[in-house]
């Protein structure tokens, strides 16, 4: 009668005990309850920058590349255009969306503006806070967190004395997280978005097999205008291949064994 | 009966018949004209041994020998004109409800001293007793309003 | 009584069941059809008895119009014979099983996203959600094998996960989808032991609260407000466990319909905000009544505790509010507990109202309706009067030898005599037939919320086209804007506007006037006009009667139905004015000694020129009989008891017509009904819709002058329009936030 009752207290309270065991070393690595929810808010906050009532356009030759985009769908499916545009207009507006865009979109694809607002709150790669000209996304998805991504963002957030999804004093750097980008090989791996050029000059380069010494001097490269390597920073590795060269299928790949290829 | 008429004759002849006549109105044999339970109580008296009488003047009264068992105990109240069994004190409740065989006497010892407080019997809607009225009651001060619209008032409109 | 309704209602479908039976479409049923030996006999080959058939849910039926099309399923092992294309979720309710849902509703699109409704299907490797999925031929449906319920738990734990415990303070509680399901599905005990989430509350105005946190993001709103409420402001925003039904922006949702997210909602994130706190379900009586805030009728439950209204909720009716009601009907209901009149009243010599018994009131009234000439009698009936009050009225008016008997908003000499001239002739649920709406001088949206969204459902479904003449007013649904005045309607009459060639082209053309032309000089010339259009487009054909007047006013056809058909202009030379809940009627043109006798339940305009007041009941408090713009006559039941001394009009005008010696003949209900048969007999057959029967050739010619004023707004603000709504504090804060300026 006893001992079930007593088992099942006794469980219970390990399991609380283990739970307060883990939140500070949770919170010490950088990630409090902030991780849970990779999207900021799910409303909008007027401010002098963001509010419905400022006007935002498509510069002219955003507006070629939008009639472009619009092409590719049927004339009464407009709205299937809603994710290029708010990928084009994030980059002219230097990383994010303010919601009068959102809003000049809408208008384009002729939907109302809720639809708009629907994919943009959706998709955690669209911005509707300002960011950084770079904006570096750490990847923390489960390879590159047991290859130490947490260990990345943290020496970034040090670095740059920020905290995440904040932007750097003079405009220049921001640090989000971002899932998985397949570059699991290569884990841990950072993404920099750079908005510095408006939308002609955007790139989105992949800095691979990083240290958190490594991620520090990129940055610094950055800061400085350099172009950093792109792909994996390990001098040994070339692009996904294993360190110190191919181990394996080095001769010719054999032909399947079902069939003999000549003789087609 | 020869005995009750001889008790009866030699009371008048101790106290004479001016005495006696007033115990008979005290004694409440007088209510027992109209009364027909206090006359049922005075004539089971007969006999019955007087166990004890509490500080209201209650009489307790037991009858072993043929009386049904059950009902060999009981009460003759103090007041005679208006009683009810709120006016038995709780010592003497048990020995009456055959709770218990010790009297009220005995029991009056139990009773706690400093917070044990004094038995008043029930008055329920008499005197000024409390009286609860619910609140849809018309006497109830704080009567409920029932109206549960509000009237157009003739007021603003000396047009 | 409630017998005879029943009969009423069912009266039309056996009668369609019979006749359409024979002739091309065949009820598709899987029992015989034991009424009809014919079709029993044609379902020869019967299902075989292994399984008990059970009787299909809420009463569903279907119809196969083409026999080939019918597919047969088997739910639970038993055969069901439906049309292609329904889903599996349709198919168990013909086959009499209730599939718990949350995100699936009939009147929206489907969205699939609650997965409530998972059943098991045979070689299916999955549950399947039954309310996306079609039902395929020889499907084997199994609604409660262990795997459907185990699945249907599991998916009740993950949507408790997030709900918040608060069912003993939530408004919901009682009667709330997910509160019943977890009965079924739910367990007594969840593992999920991190912090549960919140969301904050959104503002959506005066009428809806919301408790966001409670939300289980079904998107019937979201779907509610996009398709039949026509505002795109809800949506679903965020992703994962961060979603959160929102409007992004700070923005009210300013729809005439946002009422009906409160009953779709299955959980208690969308309540009423007027009835927060108020009252619980299960402690209120529901009656089924008829509103009466517009000419459409629309049937509603009034929920009322004791002797007040707590609530009033829609009711199912197909063929005129489907199950959606206005804002207006629905939040008005405070309007009646306030500004009661409830004593009979005289105004004294200083000019202040004193109350008084009936008898003295009566008396008075009396003596000076005998003081006046015959024809300086005028009665006027009020927009919310019901048929029994107004042919007393009238009855009694005729025996003091006057016929200046009239109602509100059918301005002067009005067509009466032919029915199919004041009435939606089409029907309302017969609009969705129509392919072309031409409107004149209407604004369906705020004179008749459900008609504006039949429409609106037509122009979804069937890409219909509406035309518009009038004032610019707003509309939720494509619609082009070609005039604002006589002179467009004059240009399409003589053929010149390009939209001539539309409506030639168009199969069955509807053509919507508002009653708010009646009070137009020039009502008869712009009804010629109107009468050529429907000649020269065809809008009036044996099968099709395209041509519709939408009226405003509860009791505008049952008035010109009784013959209530002065105008008001005979109230110049008045001098007893008898006002039965009359308060929009222009009382400047008056003669200063006229007396004027105000009957009715609010102390609204009409009170403040009243010499004598009598205290009526309202529609809440009486049975009476309302025909609404359709022709079609209903019934409202009395939900609570009337207020202080007030007594039904018709039996005021009883009670008045004895004091004054020309004592009317009828002493009951019933018999006031008798003598409305002897008058108007269609006014008796509830719930039915006679088809006028003298055809519109017989009208009469009319030589006027179109005067070419624009059109006006007959209702400027939708929330006020009666005495009721114009006493409501909801209805007030409604127009203070909600109308558009």
């Amino acid at each position: 009668m006893f001992s079930p009752a007593a088992r099942l207290v006794t469980k219970r309270f390990l399991g609380i005990r283990q739970i307060l065991r883990q939140s500070p070393a949770v919170s010490a690595g950088g990630a409090g309850t902030s991780r849970s929810y990779s999207t900021a808010l799910n409303y909008h906050i007027d401010s002098p920058d963001n509010n419905p009532n400022a006007l935002w356009e498509f510069s002219a030759s955003n507006m070629e590349r939008v009639k472009e985009i619009l092409s590719h769908y049927p004339s009464n499916y407009k709205q299937s255009a809603v994710i290029p545009l708010l990928d084009l207009a994030q980059q002219q507006h230097g990383g994010w969306i303010p919601v009068s865009a959102m809003n000049e979109i809408a208008r384009v694809v002729e939907v109302a503006p809720i639809r708009v607002y629907e994919v943009a709150t959706f998709y955690s790669m669209f911005n509707r806070t300002k960011v950084g000209k770079y904006h570096l996304l750490v990847c923390g998805t489960t390879p590159c967190m047991i290859r130490g991504s947490r260990d990345i963002e943290e020496a970034l957030l040090k670095h740059l004395g920020v905290k995440r999804n904040e932007v750097t004093k003079d405009g220049l750097f921001s640090v989000g997280e971002m899932e998985c980008m397949g570059c699991c090989v290569n884990a841990p791996m950072i993404a920099v978005a750079d908005y510095s050029n408006g939308s002609e000059g955007f790139t989105y380069n992949y800095y691979e097999d990083l240290t958190p010494k490594r991620v520090v001097e990129i940055v610094e490269m950055l800061r400085r205008g350099e172009a950093p390597p792109v792909g994996t920073q390990n001098p040994n590795r070339i692009r996904g291949g294993p360190e110190g060269g191919n181990t394996t299928l080095l001769g010719e790949p054999k032909p399947p064994p079902c069939r003999d290829l000549d003789a087609c | 009966m020869a005995s009750v008429v001889r008790g009866v004759l030699k009371a008048i002849k101790e106290k004479g018949i001016v005495n006696f006549a007033k115990d008979l109105k005290e004694e409440g044999y007088l209510n027992c004209i109209f009364d027909g339970n206090l006359l049922q109580t005075k004539i089971h008296n007969i006999g019955a041994t007087l166990v004890g009488v509490d500080k209201f003047g209650n009489k307790y009264y037991q009858r072993l020998d043929d009386t049904q068992y059950g009902r060999h105990r009981w009460v003759e109240y103090a007041q005679k004109s208006r009683y009810n069994a709120s006016q038995v004190p709780p010592e003497w409740h048990g020995w009456l409800h055959f709770i218990t065989d010790h009297t009220g006497d005995e029991l009056l010892m139990l009773k706690p001293k400093r917070y044990g407080v004094e038995h008043k019997e029930n008055f329920s809607g008499e005197g000024d007793e409390y009286i609860y009225h619910s609140k849809g009651h018309a006497l109830n001060p704080g009567q409920r309003d029932w109206t549960r619209y509000q009237p157009w008032l003739p007021t603003k409109n000396s047009s | 009584m409630g017998f005879l309704r029943a009969l009423h209602r069912a009266r039309p479908l056996i009668r369609s069941n019979f006749s359409t039976s024979r002739v091309a479409c065949r009820w598709i049923s899987s029992t015989p059809d034991r009424h009809n030996p014919e079709a029993a006999a044609a379902a020869a080959p019967a299902p075989t008895p292994e399984v008990r058939p059970r009787t299909p849910v809420g009463g569903a039926r279907i119809e196969c119009p083409n026999p080939e099309d019918a597919i047969e399923v088997f739910v639970d092992g038993y055969p069901v014979k439906i049309p292609k294309g329904m889903t599996v979720l349709q198919a168990c309710e013909v086959a009499g099983v209730d599939i718990p849902r949350f995100c699936y509703h009939s009147r929206l699109s489907i969205a699939g996203n609650c997965r409530m409704c998972l059943v098991e299907v045979e070689k299916s490797p999955k549950p399947v959600a039954s309310c996306a999925m079609p039902a395929l031929p020889g499907m084997k449906i199994k609604t409660n094998t262990p795997v459907a319920k185990k699945a249907r738990e599991g998916v009740m734990e993950f949507l408790l996960m997030n709900h918040p415990l608060d069912c003993p303070i939530c408004d919901q509680g009682g009667e709330c989808d997910l509160q019943d399901q977890s009965m079924a599905f739910g367990s007594d005990r969840g593992r999920f032991t991190e912090m549960k989430r919140s969301v904050v509350d959104k503002n959506l105005g005066p009428l809806v609260k919301t408790v966001m946190t409670r939300c289980i993001q079904c998107t019937r709103c979201v779907r509610f407000a996009s398709e039949v409420a026509g505002v795109q402001d809800l949506g679903m925003l965020g992703r994962g466990s961060g979603e959160e039904i929102g409007t992004y922006v700070e923005k009210l949702m300013t729809s005439e319909l946002s009422g009906n997210v409160i009953d779709i909602c299955p959980v208690g994130a969308l309540t009423s905000k007027p009835f927060a706190f108020k009252a619980r379900n299960w402690e209120l009586k529901g009656t089924e009544s008829i509103d009466v805030t517009d000419a459409v009728g629309s049937n509603i439950r009034i929920d009322s505790r004791g002797p007040e209204v707590m609530r009033i909720l829609p009711r199912l009716n197909e063929e005129i509010n489907e199950e959606w009601i206005s804002d207006k009907t629905r939040f008005f209901y405070d309007g009646l507990k306030r500004q009661r009149l409830n004593d009979p009243m005289i105004r004294d010599h200083d000019g202040r109202f004193k109350p008084v018994t009936w008898r003295d009131a009566l008396a008075i009234v009396a003596e000076v309706a005998h003081q006046v000439k015959p024809d300086e009698i005028v009665g006027i009936a009020g927009q919310l009067s019901d048929a029994e009050s107004m042919i007393a009225l009238k009855d009694f008016l005729n025996r003091m030898g006057s016929n200046n008997v009239l109602c509100e908003g059918n301005g002067s000499s009005p067509q009466a005599d032919l029915r199919s001239s004041f009435l939606l002739n089409s029907n309302i649920a017969g609009l969705e037939n129509a392919d072309l709406f031409l409107i004149v001088g209407s604004q369906p949206r705020v004179e008749a919320p459900m008609v504006n969204a039949r429409i609106r459902k037509t122009v979804r479904a069937t890409q219909a086209k509406v035309a518009y003449i009038g004032p610019p007013t707003d509309f939720n649904y494509d619609h082009e804007h070609i005039g604002t005045g006589p002179k467009t309607l004059l240009d399409i009459a003589e053929g010149r506007h390009p939209f001539c060639s539309l409506i030639l082209s168009a199969k069955n053309p509807a053509i919507i006037v508002g009653a708010g032309l009646f009070e137009r000089k020039d009502k008869d010339a712009i009804a010629a006009a109107i009468e050529t259009i429907v000649k020269f487009g065809r809008v009036n054909r044996p099968d099709w009667n395209g041509l519709n007047v939408l009226l405003l006013n509860a009791a505008q056809a049952a008035a010109l139905d009784l013959g209530l058909v002065s105008g008001p202009e005979c109230i110049r030379s008045a001098k007893f004015v008898y006002l039965m809940g009359a308060d929009d009627v222009n009382l400047d043109d008056l003669p200063k000694d006229a007396f004027v006798l105000y009957q009715g339940h609010h102390g609204d305009k009409g009170v403040y020129r009243a010499n004598v007041i009598f205290p009526s009941a309202a529609f809440s408090e009486k049975e009476g009989t309302y025909e609404n713009t359709e022709g079609c006559a209903q019934w409202t039941v009395p939900a609570v008891p009337t207020v202080g001394e007030s007594r039904d009009d018709w039996k005021i005008i009883r009670a008045l017509s004895e004091v004054a010696g020309v004592r009317l003949p009828y002493d009951s209900l019933k018999a006031v009904r008798a003598r409305i048969g002897t008058v108007a007999p269609n006014l008796l057959n509830v719930e039915e819709r006679e088809a006028p029967t003298i055809s519109g050739e017989l009208k009469p010619e009319f030589q006027q002058n179109l005067s070419m004023a624009p059109f006006g707004v007959a209702v400027d603000n939708f929330y006020m329009t009666d005495s009721i709504t114009r006493a409501s504090k909801i209805m007030s804060q409604c127009s203070s936030q909600l109308s558009k300026k």
